[in-house]
């Protein structure tokens, strides 16, 4: 468990993709979008229309993830995958690439075919508000609804919770703890959003220098934040 | 013994603080030797793994853990089995309600004790580097409770003013950051003109909300601190920088502390002190290290000396034994810490001939261990302070550890954490994750998703921009303070040997361990200065004690309005273990010297914090170093008759 497919391509930014790479992503895309237009008429999500899977390289695909990501998570797509191009899937010089490997683990932890499902929602044309995918996710059935809490984990934490898990926790008379989360990988642990969204930054993990926890976190003479500096109550 | 011994002059068995210190110090000058002046042959036996090249493994094993425990990022893996392990530890996750009396499950046999012993350490070169760094020296008093306090405890065989010069040595070997004059209380007093090595570490966002809330108590709260029993009345409380051995600035090839808020387990830029670091330095100047090398039984000979120590070897953390051997010198020193060292002690039976251990004429080995019982308390602030960030510990109130009331119950030093819920919720290496889980799958284990707290409704499950702003909000105003207990003597709580062994087939030790009333009162104390903090500060309190707690207990008190009432209380480990051989100047209710000699054995040293007779309430690191300095130099001037 916990092994990541690998990827070439995208592990090299900036590298053209191989050919036959590229002619499979095209046809995952032209799958995509058919599939987007069977299902667009629908409100909750259900089902899977994909004939090929989601292809994590494929543009479109990536960029549903991205925005179903953007909705689920509440943070910025430009933070989720600092200057990715949606035109051509190039991650530019984030050197990172955190998404690549959520969505190839979430591909392979799928078995419910959700995953496809919602990225076929959030493929509409035109593209759908964030809140139109929280409401199809909260009008999904339970295979969607806690695969979004997974997913929104895995951003947050860089752990996956199984949805089965989750499903098993929120139900219970007595939630007690889940003990079965994993840490995908030491990178997935520094990426976690809910330190930055706290202010803060993944214990062990910091760019910061010395004395900076002397002051508030942003500078008012900062550029604005990507992340809103957290509200008072 | 076998014929083929190794010879040195100085045999140290383990490498963390005190060792090291030891270590380097007889290192680096020529001495005067029965054979004239030369240097010393040292050889340093250390049970676990040897100085890593980097410390990137161990930074990937805890990014990775998904339990972020002291222990996650050393070896030996978490999920062995204890009787699997060549040279165990234990470890936070051992200590659950249903692991921690069970020795299948945990390194230390607790079976049969009142209640759990919860400090844990390591076994690898540089010893228990999850250490917080924070360096307070103890105070005047702590050296003299029997004297000052007429309690049935023992006094030190030295002084403060003894100790002051090395504790000055010990802050400059550690890299001290701290302010003279803002750590001057308690009657704790420097050398003239003397300052740390570093300025001190600024502080947190918290400390400075703590210390503007509490700098001005009002008349009616003054009177309702009464309880406190100060010898003034308490009209302000002062959250006081902490010395740590934490660099404010470059320091010996180091770099300052970037506020990496792991300190606890590993500081990732090594700007807080490690005992690698000053173990390099014996090692470059010529000591001799053996990992992987597990003391198994130290030799007496007919005069009473000293004469040998076996070992055995291994190579695999889970073992088996791959070899064995010996080791002769003219000076032993045992430094594996304050359990460790009574457990070599009390398997050294030379046949029968030291049954009850060796250097324990006294029955004192073993005996009287201790631990800063912590009374840790959390809750949520009406202001954003953003926890999470900086050193895990800044600022501290020391001002309570000493006055009249230690006649009667325990005194405690308050830490107030940077980590926040780290520690609460769900046991060690909690938060963020805890509270984040609560609000993405609509339960409630942090005790926080709730309409009191957040105005929405119970258990919500959020999503997208709420859950972002709901966490952010929340998250930055969580706090934690915590209030290190004085645990009083007692011969009862005790190490010995365990019928449970490891992959070596060394009985690994057995604890017995409870509290007194004095602690108890002190922990008491503690939760009723805790309720008077917490309404000053406006918060809202989270503090439980957990029904399955095996540590708690219940312990009767005046409410505010002066009634008797039971509450029920507990305490974590500070992962200080001392008292287990303690110094004296009666042999026969001591075990080793204020030089930390045996009494027994002229030629053995026993150092670290075993040796301390009282705890006080100050973190022990920089005492335990300031002894082991001390000890070196006794060494250094006399090795020559020894």
């Amino acid at each position: 468990m916990g092994t990541l497919p690998t990827d070439r391509h995208n592990d090299r930014p900036g590298a053209a993709a191989p050919e036959p790479d590229g002619s499979f992503s095209r046809r995952a895309m032209l799958a995509g979008t058919m599939a987007a237009t069977a299902t667009a008429a629908v409100a909750p999500i259900s089902g899977s229309a994909f004939a090929a899977g989601p292809d994590v390289n494929s543009p479109q695909d990536m960029m549903a993830f991205l925005l179903l990501s953007e909705a689920l998570t509440g943070v910025d797509k430009q933070l989720l995958a600092p200057e990715f191009d949606p035109k051509t899937n190039d991650p530019g010089t984030d050197p990172i690439n955190i998404k690549n490997d959520y969505f190839r683990w979430i591909n392979a932890k799928d078995t419910t075919s959700s995953f496809a499902a919602m990225l076929t929602f959030a493929k509409k044309n035109p593209a759908p508000s964030a809140a139109d995918i929280i409401a199809s996710v909260n009008a999904g059935n339970d295979d969607i609804k806690f695969l979004a809490r997974s997913i929104v984990l895995l951003w947050y934490l860089g752990s996956w919770y199984e949805p089965k898990d989750l499903k098993d926790q929120a139900t219970a008379a007595n939630p007690g703890r889940i003990n079965s989360s994993e840490v995908l990988s030491p990178k997935a642990y520094t990426q976690g959003l809910v330190w930055q969204i706290a202010g803060a930054h993944p214990m062990g993990y910091s760019n910061l220098q010395f004395g900076y926890w002397s002051r508030n976190p942003r500078d008012p003479n900062d550029q604005p934040p990507l992340l809103p500096t957290p509200k008072s109550p | 013994m076998a014929d083929t011994c190794i010879e040195c002059d100085v045999a140290i068995v383990g490498s963390g603080f005190a060792g090291s210190l030891i270590a380097k110090e007889l290192s680096q000058k020529p001495i005067d030797t029965a054979n004239g002046k030369r240097r010393l042959n040292i050889v340093i036996l250390e049970a676990g793994p040897g100085v890593q090249p980097n410390i990137n493994g161990y930074m990937r094993s805890f990014y990775k853990a998904s339990a972020k425990v002291p222990e996650s990022p050393y070896p030996p893996a978490m999920a062995s089995a204890p009787s699997a392990v060549a040279a165990g530890r234990p470890t936070a996750l051992m200590l659950s309600a249903s692991s921690w009396n069970k020795p299948d499950h945990a390194y230390l046999d607790q079976e049969g004790s009142t209640l759990p012993f919860k400090s844990t350490y390591e076994r690898l070169a540089g010893g228990t580097s999850h250490w917080m760094g924070l360096t307070p020296r103890l105070v005047p008093n702590d050296f003299r409770m029997n004297e000052r306090y007429e309690l049935p405890f023992p006094n030190w065989p030295i002084s403060y003013e003894t100790l002051m010069p090395w504790y000055e040595k010990a802050e400059a070997e550690l890299g001290v950051s701290g302010d003279v004059a803002e750590h001057s209380y308690a009657g704790v007093t420097y050398s003239p003109g003397y300052a740390f090595p570093m300025p001190k570490i600024p502080p947190s966002l918290f400390d400075q909300h703590v210390n503007e809330t509490l700098a001005h108590l009002t008349d009616d709260e003054t009177k309702s601190l009464e309880f406190l029993g100060t010898a003034a009345p308490v009209t302000s409380l002062t959250a006081r920088s902490q010395p740590a051995a934490r660099n404010s600035q470059p320091y010996r090839n180091r770099r300052a502390c970037a506020g990496n808020t792991s300190c606890i387990p590993i500081c990732p830029i090594q700007a807080k002190y490690d005992p690698t670091i000053t173990l390099n330095e014996a090692t470059n100047n010529g000591a001799k290290l053996m990992d992987h090398t597990v003391a198994s039984e130290i030799l007496v000979d007919a005069n009473n000396r000293v004469s040998g120590i076996n070992f055995i070897t291994y190579k695999d953390e889970a073992g088996p034994k791959t070899g064995s051997g010996c080791i002769k010198a003219k000076l032993y020193i045992i430094a594996a810490n304050g359990i460790e060292t009574p457990r070599l002690l009390l398997m050294s039976k030379n046949g029968g001939r030291t049954a009850n251990g060796v250097a324990n004429s006294s029955d004192m080995v073993g005996r009287n261990l201790m631990d800063h019982p912590q009374y840790l308390s959390w809750g949520l602030l009406p202001v954003q302070v953003f926890p999470y960030r900086g050193p895990l510990v800044t600022s501290a109130i020391g001002d309570l550890c000493d006055g009249p009331f230690r006649a009667r119950r325990a005194a405690f030093r308050i830490s107030l954490g940077n980590e926040a819920w780290t520690a609460t919720v769900g046991g060690s290496g909690g938060d963020p994750h805890v509270t984040t889980l609560d609000f993405i799958n609509g339960v409630n284990l942090s005790g926080l998703n709730k309409k009191d707290s957040t105005k929405l409704a119970d258990n919500s499950a959020l999503i997208g921009t709420q859950l972002r702003d709901t966490l952010g909000n929340l998250i930055s105003r969580q706090f934690r303070i915590a209030f290190a207990v004085e645990q009083s003597p007692d011969p009862k709580n005790q190490v010995t040997l365990s019928s449970a062994t490891d992959a070596l087939g060394l009985p690994r030790p057995k604890i017995k361990y409870d509290l007194s009333d004095y602690t108890k009162q002190g922990i008491a104390t503690a939760f009723r200065l805790k309720n008077v903090i917490f309404r000053k500060l406006s918060a809202e309190d989270f503090t439980t004690t957990l029904d399955d707690d095996p540590a708690a207990f219940v312990q009767e008190i005046e409410d505010s309005e002066g009634k008797k009432v039971n509450v029920r209380l507990t305490y974590g480990g500070a992962g200080h273990v001392m008292g287990t051989y303690r110094m004296g100047t009666d042999r026969k209710t001591s075990v080793v010297d204020s030089f930390q000699r045996s009494h027994d054995h002229a030629n053995l040293y026993l150092v670290g914090s075993g040796t301390f007779p009282t705890v006080g309430t100050a973190n022990p690191t920089i005492t335990l170093s300031a002894l082991a300095l001390r000890t070196a130099d006794n060494i250094v001037q006399n090795f020559k008759e020894m």
